[in-house]
């Protein structure tokens, strides 16, 4: 849009002076700092196709003397690949829509439904969302234990859905609050129920947010480490963060698959992103920004 | 304001909607409140409960009460408290400075129409959508002190005399997280200054423009202005991940060395689940519980107000 709208102004100046040497310079510094954001992928991607040998006799950067696609499936099989990204994934696909639809019930409760204690309700709740995990970690960990879901994928899913909410009810309690009344006025006069009204009106108009919501809740789902590592034992429940732990060994650690199963592990975030990139910038500011 | 006021209420009274109250609100807000209340606000509440208690976390042995000592050693005795909370505070200052700025300006450089602007905000926000412990694990790497490649690049320009053991030596390893936490954490803060650029008015731009004033002046007096509730989202975004700092510095120090990287977070968690000390654990837990409330209930009331319009 901005794009659209500056390229005249950007033609006369062209004009003008041949050259827009601000623009240049500006051209360059930002160039410049794209090759160093990109510096440590290409490093990554280098070490991830270089055998043990040339890691250890040649630059980082070189080029590899023998291209070792081998350590991928190395990686697959030290980081236990398919099952600790079929752990992440069954996590995140129970997690991320049902966390989802309850965070957007509460919210539209609390935005759309007049009670008393509602506005003090959100002020608790927009607390949580950003008090650190590591604050009630060690209570977790004996809450879990009482419940005897320690060292249990689904039972990892509670605090997961706990802590994931809470941002998730801010931001659409925001988006809610902007929807006008009448439209949901004139659904009443039609007969139209509380649910539906939620469920047909509400919902479909905030999917710009609950498509960014998604993106962000998946990501954070399939990265999470310090919840998992706690309430998470046997190799067979970890998820995918806590797999890179498995690339060290009292001999050292092995850089090639390493470095190979880190891009693998995201490639599933990357597809989300992509599915999901047109909702993702305009949804992510529509809650947390007044207006 | 009072005749706003009267409006709404008119309209309340009208809809009937407005009437309805606990009883509807009731099956939409319990799922939410019992899963925030379980597994979130009682383990907290619980952290400051332990903290005036002495623990070693077994089932088999109950917590013995000792009122303030917990905190009386976190303040006199406890050697690396102070390196924990002076670290969280450091690292909560240098991220609204250094990244956020970073941040900006990326984000006003790649808001111009220029050449491969698409591939630039890729590369910027790619290091965000990696976890952060195996962002830990590859600049360990890059860090690694004789095959890394830092070391590996001041050995090939000559400056070998400057080659360290970033991630082993007390004074280099903290700042050595943080250039690692720069890349990754610049990426979202862009994002959301992008989205915030959007939002710039046009004509304002022009109006500004067409009274002759320079690119500086019409970035203050109108960019600025119009970025302000986006900075703020920034910023308290940045103060939050800056406070739950943890992963990074896990995978690469573990806290280390000489406990010189600690922050609360990691020291909370060790307290508890390394050394089998829940009450120390809960009694650093709720000095960085204290921090964050500090920092997010302005934002909250800020957030909040005027929301009844």
């Amino acid at each position: 849009m901005t794009a659209i709208a500056s390229s005249p102004q950007l033609a006369t100046h062209t004009r003008k002076r041949p050259v827009d040497w601000t623009g240049v310079a500006l051209w360059i510094a930002l160039a410049v700092t794209a090759l160093l954001w990109f510096l440590p992928l290409f490093l990554m991607f280098m070490t991830s196709v270089k055998s043990k040998a040339d890691l250890n006799s040649s630059a980082m950067w070189a080029l590899p003397g023998s291209w070792e696609w081998s350590n991928y499936a190395t990686a697959l099989d030290v980081g236990n690949f398919w099952i600790t990204a079929g752990n992440s994934l069954l996590i995140a696909a129970i997690k991320v829509p049902l966390g989802l639809a309850i965070a957007a019930a509460c919210a539209f409760a609390l935005a759309r439904i007049r009670f008393r204690g509602a506005r003090s309700l959100m002020l608790i709740i927009a607390i949580g969302s950003m008090v650190p995990i590591q604050i009630g970690l060690g209570p977790l960990f004996n809450t879990m234990l009482n419940l005897d879901l320690l060292d249990s994928r689904f039972g990892l899913i509670l605090p997961y859905l706990a802590f994931g909410i809470p941002y998730q009810i801010f931001v659409l309690y925001g988006f809610f609050r902007g929807i006008p009344h009448e439209l949901e006025e004139s659904a009443r006069i039609d007969g139209s129920g509380t649910f539906r009204i939620f469920w047909q009106i509400i919902l479909p108009l905030a999917k710009p947010a609950l498509a960014a919501l998604f993106v962000l809740d998946f990501v954070a789902t399939w990265n999470e480490y310090a919840m998992a590592t706690t309430l998470l034992r046997s190799q067979d429940n970890w998820t995918v963060p806590l797999a890179v732990q498995g690339f060290s060994t009292q001999h050292g650690t092995d850089y090639g698959p390493l470095n190979a199963f880190i891009f693998m592990s995201a490639i599933p975030v990357l597809i989300v992103y992509l599915l999901f990139q047109r909702y993702f910038v305009q949804g992510a500011l529509a809650g947390a920004v007044k207006g | 304001m009072t005749t706003v006021t009267i409006i709404t209420q008119g309209r309340r009274k009208r809809r009937p909607f407005g009437s309805q109250g606990i009883g509807t609100a009731a099956p939409y807000i319990i799922p939410a409140l019992l899963l925030y209340g379980w597994f979130l606000l009682y383990p907290m509440l619980d952290s400051i409960r332990l903290s005036f208690y002495e623990w070693s976390g077994f089932r088999t042995e109950t917590p013995i009460w000792v009122g303030l000592d917990n905190y009386r050693r976190l303040f006199t005795e406890d050697a690396v408290f102070p390196t924990a909370l002076l670290n969280s505070v450091v690292w909560v200052v240098l991220s609204l400075i250094l990244p956020t700025v970073i941040a900006l300006l990326m984000a006003l450089g790649l808001n111009q129409k220029i050449i491969g602007r698409n591939v630039m905000r890729a590369i910027f926000y790619i290091p965000a959508v990696f976890a952060s412990i195996t962002v830990a694990a590859m600049w360990r790497w890059i860090y690694n002190p004789t095959l890394g490649f830092v070391n590996q690049l001041l050995e090939a320009v000559g400056l070998g005399d400057w080659t360290q053991s970033w991630l082993g030596d007390p004074r280099f390893a903290l700042g050595s997280i943080f250039v690692a936490n720069i890349w990754q954490a610049v990426g979202f803060s862009m994002v959301l200054f992008l989205a915030g650029l959007q939002t710039v008015p046009e004509e304002l731009m022009e109006a500004a423009k067409l009274d002759g004033a320079n690119a500086w002046q019409r970035f203050r007096a109108v960019t600025i202005p119009a970025l302000r509730p986006t900075t703020v989202v920034v910023i308290i975004l940045t103060i939050i991940n800056s406070l739950k700092v943890f992963d990074l510095v896990v995978g690469m120090t573990g806290g280390g060395p000489a406990q010189s990287t600690q922050v609360l977070a990691l020291w909370s968690y060790t307290q508890s689940f390394t050394n089998h000390q829940f009450g120390m654990g809960g009694a650093v837990a709720t000095v960085l519980l204290v921090v964050t409330l500090a920092i997010v209930i302005p934002y909250m009331a800020w957030s909040l107000k005027g929301e009844d319009k």
